[in-house]
Formats: C-alpha cells, sequence, structure tokens
C-alpha cells in the first residue's frame, strides 16, 4: 500500500492537468453544444502566444522589446498568463463568427467546420512559428524537484495542479455567482427564452465561445512545460477532454472535474503497474461508466428515459 | 422483347481476343516493362511522415532526398534521364503506409520508393513494395526486425538498428554502471525490438532486468514510470522511446533532475527528436551514426552546402536523419548508374553487397550493404551531452564519446532471421 501511495498523489495531480484542459471544452460543448474539435489547436495557440510574448519576438529591437526584455521571467510569465489567453480568446470568437451558419443544422456541420478550423490554426502555427520543438521558459522559483516523502516530485507539476484549482474554482465562482453566468446557464438551458427576455443570443455565444477558447489557451501555457511545444500539440489534447466530459456527463461542470480526478488517477497507477495499458485505462474507464450510466456521472436525464 | 444472341463464333471470337489482350498486359505489375521508355524520368515515390508522432523527422528525411536528387539532376539526372519524385503524407501511420505505397506504385508508376522513420510503417511499404518488386529505402527506421525477420529482396535499411546501438552501449555500461537495468520501451516494433536486443546483451554480459515498462505511444506524462524508476533504484535505465514522446520524456526527466543518477542509456538520439531542446534535457549516452560536427572531411562543405540549400528552415544543421535520407537516395541513383538500367533486379544486384568508402560517407569506417540482410553495416557513434556547451553555437549540443566499427556491432541476429525473397519470385520490370 505504500508503494501505491505516491502513485495515487501522482494521479490527483494529473487528474487535476486533465480537469483544466477539459475545462473550456465542456463549457463549450454544454452551453453550445457544440463538439469543438479545434480545442486542441486553440491550446496550442495560447502557448504560442505565450512563448512570443515571453521571448518578446513581437517588439523586434525597439526601445519597448529592450525595457521588456529587462522585466524578470516571473513578470513576463504573469501576463503571458493573461496576453496567451485573450488573444485564444479572440481567435476563438472569430471561430464562433465562422460556426454562425451551422446553428440549427445537423451537428455534422459543426464537426466538419471545427475539424477544419483545427487544421488551418495548426498550418498557421506552423507559418508563424516554424516546425521545430519549442520551449516555454518558466520561472526558476516553480520550475526544478521538489522532494515529498523521499520522492522527486516536479515542483512545476504541483504549480500546475494548484494553479488547475484556482481555475477552476474561478470559473465556478463565475457561473454561480455572476448574473453573466446565469445568463449562460440560462442560454444553455433555454435559448428561446433567453432571447424572448431580450438578450442578445449571439452575443451570448460570442462571449462564451471566446471564454472557452481563453481556457483552452491557458490550459496550453500551464501544459507545454510538461509536455513540450510543436505545432501538433493540440492532437494530444481533444481525446482526453472528450473522454473526461462524457464520462462526467455532458455539460455537467462537476461531472468533468470529477471525471478528469478519476482519468488521472487511472493513468498514473496504471502507467506505474502495467505501464502498456496506462492509455487503454481511460477507455476502459468510459466503457465502465457509459455501460452502467449512459449519460454520464452527473448528466441530466434525458427526455426519453422519464 | 429483347434477346441477346451468343453465338458459337462469337464466343470464340471473344475469347481469342481477350486472351491476346491478357497476353500483352498481363498481370499488370510483371510487364511494365512496356511502358518504360529510354526518356522517361526516374520516378521516386517519398514515403515520408508530414503528420503525427514522426512529422518532424519526416521532414528532416525528406530533405535529404530532395537534395540528392537535386544534386543528380544538376548534373545531368541518371543514364541521362531526369528523376522526379512525388511524396504523400504517411501520417506515422502503419495502414496509411501500405495505402500510400500501393497509391505511388500502380497510380503515380513511382519505379522506387524512399523513406520511413516509424518501423511499423516502414514494415507496411515494404511489404506492397516486395509485392511489386519496387525498390524501397527505408532510410530511417532503426527496428532490428527491418532487415530480420521483416526483410525483403526489395528492402534496403540505411539506419543503425535498436541491436547496434546496444551492442556499442551495453557492456561498457555494466561496467560502468552496474548490472541492475530497467527498461522504458515504447509499446510498438521499434521499442520492443531494441528491447529484446538489450535483454539478450544482458543476459549475454551478466546484466539483470529489474523491471520493464511499456510506455504506449503518444504519451505525454510519465510520472508514473519516472516514480516507479524511482522505488526501483535501478543502476542504468535504458529507454527506448521515440519521437514526440522522447521529448516530452527528455523535458521530464530533466524537470525532475534525475538526468544524473541514475545512468540513462538512449538507444538512438535522432537529431530533429532534440533539436532545440534545453541542454539539460540532453541526459545520458545515446547512439547516432552521424553528426554534423564530426572531424572529417567532407562534413563542413556538406553542412554549408545544406545550410545554402535551406536558408529558412528552422533546423540550422543538418542531422542524422537528413544524413540518412541524403546517403540512401544518393546511393540508389548511384546504383542505377552502375547497372547501366533501371531495372529493378539489376539495381538490386548493384546495391548488394555494396562497399562505401569511410570518406565518402563521411563517417570512421568503410561501410557496406550487407548481401544477406540489405542492411547498411557502417560506423556506430556514442555521445552524450556536449559539456562545452555554449549559448553561442546553440546546435553543437553532441559530444561524440566513441565511435565503433561495424564488424563489432553486428546483428548477428537478425542476419540468422532474415529470409529474403529469390530473384526468380521478386517480379522484375524496368522502372
Amino acid at each position: 500500500m505504500l508503494d501505491l501511495l505516491p502513485h495515487i498523489l501522482n494521479g490527483l495531480t494529473l487528474g487535476l492537468l486533465f480537469a483544466l484542459i477539459a475545462l473550456g471544452f465542456t463549457l463549450i460543448v454544454g452551453v453550445m453544444e457544440v463538439i469543438n474539435l479545434a480545442h486542441g489547436s486553440l491550446f496550442a495557440l495560447g502557448a504560442y502566444f505565450a512563448l512570443s510574448l515571453l521571448g518578446g519576438m513581437w517588439f523586434g529591437d525597439t526601445a519597448f522589446g529592450a525595457w521588456w526584455l529587462r522585466l524578470s521571467i516571473e513578470t513576463r510569465y504573469v501576463a503571458a498568463l493573461f496576453v496567451g489567453p485573450a488573444l485564444a480568446a479572440i481567435a476563438g470568437m472569430a471561430l464562433e463568427l465562422c460556426l454562425r451558419p451551422t446553428y440549427g443544422k445537423a451537428p455534422l456541420y459543426g464537426l466538419l467546420l471545427t475539424f477544419g478550423a483545427a487544421l488551418v490554426i495548426e498550418e498557421i502555427i506552423r507559418l508563424g512559428w516554424g516546425t521545430g520543438e519549442q520551449n516555454l521558459m518558466v520561472p526558476a522559483s516553480i520550475n526544478g524537484p521538489v522532494l515529498v516523502a523521499g520522492f522527486i516530485y516536479s515542483k512545476y507539476k504541483f504549480f500546475a495542479a494548484g494553479f488547475s484549482i484556482v481555475a477552476i474554482f474561478a470559473v465556478w465562482l463565475f457561473l454561480e455567482k455572476t448574473p453573466y453566468g446565469a445568463i449562460i446557464k440560462a442560454g444553455a438551458h433555454d435559448s428561446e427564452m433567453v432571447r424572448a427576455l431580450g438578450y442578445d443570443l449571439s452575443k451570448l455565444r460570442l462571449m462564451v465561445f471566446g471564454f472557452g477558447a481563453a481556457l483552452a489557451g491557458l490550459a496550453g501555457i500551464i501544459m507545454v512545460p510538461i509536455w513540450g511545444l510543436r505545432p501538433h500539440v493540440g492532437i494530444d489534447v481533444v481525446i482526453p477532454a472528450f473522454l473526461i466530459i462524457v464520462i462526467g456527463g455532458i455539460g455537467s461542470f462537476w461531472g468533468a472535474l470529477v471525471a478528469a480526478i478519476m482519468v488521472g488517477l487511472a493513468v498514473g497507477i496504471t502507467g506505474a503497474y502495467a505501464g502498456a495499458w496506462a492509455t487503454m485505462s481511460m477507455y476502459i474507464l468510459l466503457i465502465i461508466v457509459v455501460g452502467f450510466r449512459s449519460r454520464g456521472l452527473f448528466g441530466r436525464k434525458s427526455a426519453l428515459e422519464n | 422483347m429483347l434477346q441477346s444472341k451468343i453465338t458459337r463464333r462469337g464466343l470464340l471470337g471473344a475469347t481469342a481476343a481477350g486472351t491476346g489482350l491478357a497476353a500483352f498486359a498481363g498481370p499488370w505489375k510483371h510487364n511494365r516493362v512496356w511502358a518504360a521508355a529510354s526518356d522517361k524520368p526516374i520516378k521516386i515515390g517519398i514515403t515520408s511522415d508530414a503528420s503525427g508522432q514522426y512529422a518532424n523527422s519526416g521532414a528532416s528525411d525528406r530533405r535529404g532526398m530532395m537534395m540528392a536528387i537535386d544534386e543528380v539532376n544538376e548534373r545531368g539526372g541518371v543514364l541521362g534521364r531526369k528523376v522526379e519524385s512525388i511524396h504523400i503524407d504517411t501520417e506515422t501511420v502503419p495502414a496509411t503506409g501500405s495505402r500510400v505505397a500501393e497509391r505511388m506504385i500502380t497510380r503515380e508508376e513511382c519505379g522506387f520508393l524512399v523513406g520511413a522513420v516509424h518501423s511499423g510503417v516502414a514494415n507496411a511499404i515494404s511489404q506492397v513494395a516486395q509485392k511489386y518488386g519496387v525498390i524501397y529505402l527505408n532510410t530511417n527506421s532503426s527496428s532490428p526486425t527491418e532487415a530480420g525477420q521483416n526483410c525483403h529482396r526489395t528492402k534496403f535499411v540505411w539506419d543503425g538498428n535498436g541491436t547496434n546501438f546496444a551492442k556499442a552501449a551495453v557492456k561498457n555500461a555494466i561496467g560502468s554502471y552496474g548490472k541492475k537495468w530497467m527498461l522504458l520501451t515504447n509499446d510498438y516494433v521499434w521499442g520492443h525490438d531494441t528491447a529484446k536486443a538489450t535483454k539478450a546483451l544482458l543476459a549475454q554480459y551478466g546484466g539483470e532486468v529489474m523491471e520493464e515498462i511499456l510506455i504506449p505511444q503518444g504519451t505525454r506524462d510519465f510520472s508514473s514510470a519516472l516514480l516507479r524508476v524511482q522505488q526501483q533504484k535501478p543502476g542504468v535505465v535504458s529507454a527506448a522511446i521515440g519521437g514526440d514522446d522522447q521529448k516530452a520524456f527528455r523535458q521530464q526527466v530533466a524537470q525532475l533532475g534525475m538526468g544524473a543518477s541514475p545512468a540513462w542509456i538512449n538507444s538512438q538520439q535522432d537529431w530533429p527528436d532534440v533539436y532545440g531542446l534545453p541542454i539539460d534535457n540532453l541526459f545520458g549516452v545515446f547512439g547516432t551514426t552521424w553528426y554534423y560536427k564530426l572531424d572529417l572531411p567532407g562534413v563542413a562543405d556538406f553542412v554549408k552546402k545544406y545550410q545554402e540549400k535551406y536558408p529558412d528552415t528552422q533546423m540550422r544543421v543538418p542531422g542524422n536523419v537528413f544524413y540518412n535520407g541524403y546517403m540512401a537516395t544518393r546511393e540508389l541513383l548511384n546504383a542505377i548508374e552502375r547497372a547501366g538500367s533501371a531495372n529493378n533486379i539489376a539495381v538490386i544486384k548493384a546495391l548488394e553487397g555494396h562497399k562505401m568508402s569511410a570518406a565518402d560517407r563521411m563517417q570512421h569506417h568503410d561501410a557496406w550493404i550487407d548481401a544477406s540482410t540489405h542492411q547498411v553495416q557502417q560506423t556506430i557513434y556514442l555521445a552524450t551531452a556536449n559539456s562545452k556547451y555554449s549559448e553561442q553555437d546553440k546546435d553543437d549540443m553532441f559530444e561524440i564519446v566513441a565511435n565503433t566499427a561495424p564488424d563489432a556491432v553486428l546483428d548477428t541476429a537478425a542476419a540468422e532471421a532474415c529470409k529474403l525473397e529469390s530473384y526468380e519470385e521478386t517480379p522484375a520490370f524496368d522502372a
């Protein structure tokens, strides 16, 4: 049992990271009922924006550029945590404008459009930042090893897990405790009624998509110091994110969080004792959960079940 | 009412016409000679990955091939014929590799196929190539099975394989770091074959495998495996992890500060997999077949030529993957020239047993194409992170610590497992 403890801790950490990845995805699916296959590309885009900002690539040899690079890495990193997601949000909003003709049509149109957008964004990244491996700097204070109960862990991973908790809590607060959150939730429940009450539904959808894209970009900035940064890094994101929202129940905030932790524990423990099954364990978990409860752990009951 | 009248005379006539046509065209794969003309360009199908785990290596591989093709065309082509190429993405997926090979041969009429990094993809392509008798150069995939149980008369393997690299490293590492080893193995053909070779050598030299952890392809988080390494406390960890998996793996080992202890042996380190990574990610000892700063004649000119041809490429210097792509393509075109014909059997014979001088290949020892396995037997280098690395010369990441002559690292097991098809079993045609 003592042998298992470090792997349980590792699984929980992994789960929190998975939750951060799935957060934006579940928001867009839950509110807009669009499976955004470009989520991974927005994840990558956020990280690349942060890379450019941290390295001062946009400012060139200007006086501002020189001043910017004189700032500490901590300051630039914090700035990147805001600017990267904001730019990803703009890209997300542009994507939402393209999606509008598909609303009310078969879901396949939205799927195809976001799939195409994923390819386009990936190519834009290749053209803009090159095809090779890049390295997103992180402040030394959150980098390096840390000793916990005789085991070496990554300090950065603990930071990332802690950051995930803060981000998840902030999103929950926004959705539950602000009037904007109430409108978003109402829009998900009955969009026609929201429109009848005088709210601009188009604007609401634009904001939600932008918010989801910002969360994807934020997850990218947090995750790439662990995964590495390359143009197709986003491919690694969509499948776990999709699995998590299906296990948790589509549209359920807490479902996504619980499912992410379950997936993290499954992958973390299997990875240590039966490595070949580590990836498969996610799918097995999906089969078990959906087999017993087709709408996922916290999914809403469908009208057909009444 | 319509009535069809089939007369005996009509039936006989149709049968005769059909037989005549079949005799002329026959099974297409055996009779493509009728389509070949001496002024027809030689067409090479480039089967490299442009997406998936080995997209980056595939691009480097392709650049090497293109430089060799352009050089030959600048000299007037081969046997007076221009060399043309076509590329289709094999996506680092074996099924795509099969499909691409089939299309390149039957629809694009490629006479030769070149390129691979992933062993599963290489194996899939080579099966299709053998079916049609098309010569296929596996430029960069290094599973021992490629020139072992999966060898083919039409396939030539240009990279050093997992056994070659293990032979160069295992015995010395047991002496230096101890007998207790852990293996981290990518869960696909190259990883398994490399681990198998390492296990055999450990058994031979008195080492012990404490545990083998299989790493599924596409793994991005290695913390479970790295915690397990800490629990087991091995003297050496031998890692056969490739492509993007390896980049993430290296990054995470460096973050944990585990690069110095335990000792790490990494089978082969492809240049595109490490280029651009911070130097502390380059821990342990690893194998390669070539480095751009080898102190040998011709290397500097080769690097310059690369930089002139690809001035905008992010990878400012060529690495082993580019080198293999270039050398393989150049030797194929030379073999056509030597054979005096683009007949596939004649070219195969020109390649089999062909010796290449160390000077010509810019390596420390002479190389040759093994006639019994079709693998290029060549110098194997062991390298580590450059201890004199500086920010002024970010490209100079490796420090070559040893070079081993090919006969000292021969993969004898592959030679025993390889059963090449006979010339007669291989469909013949003029490309």
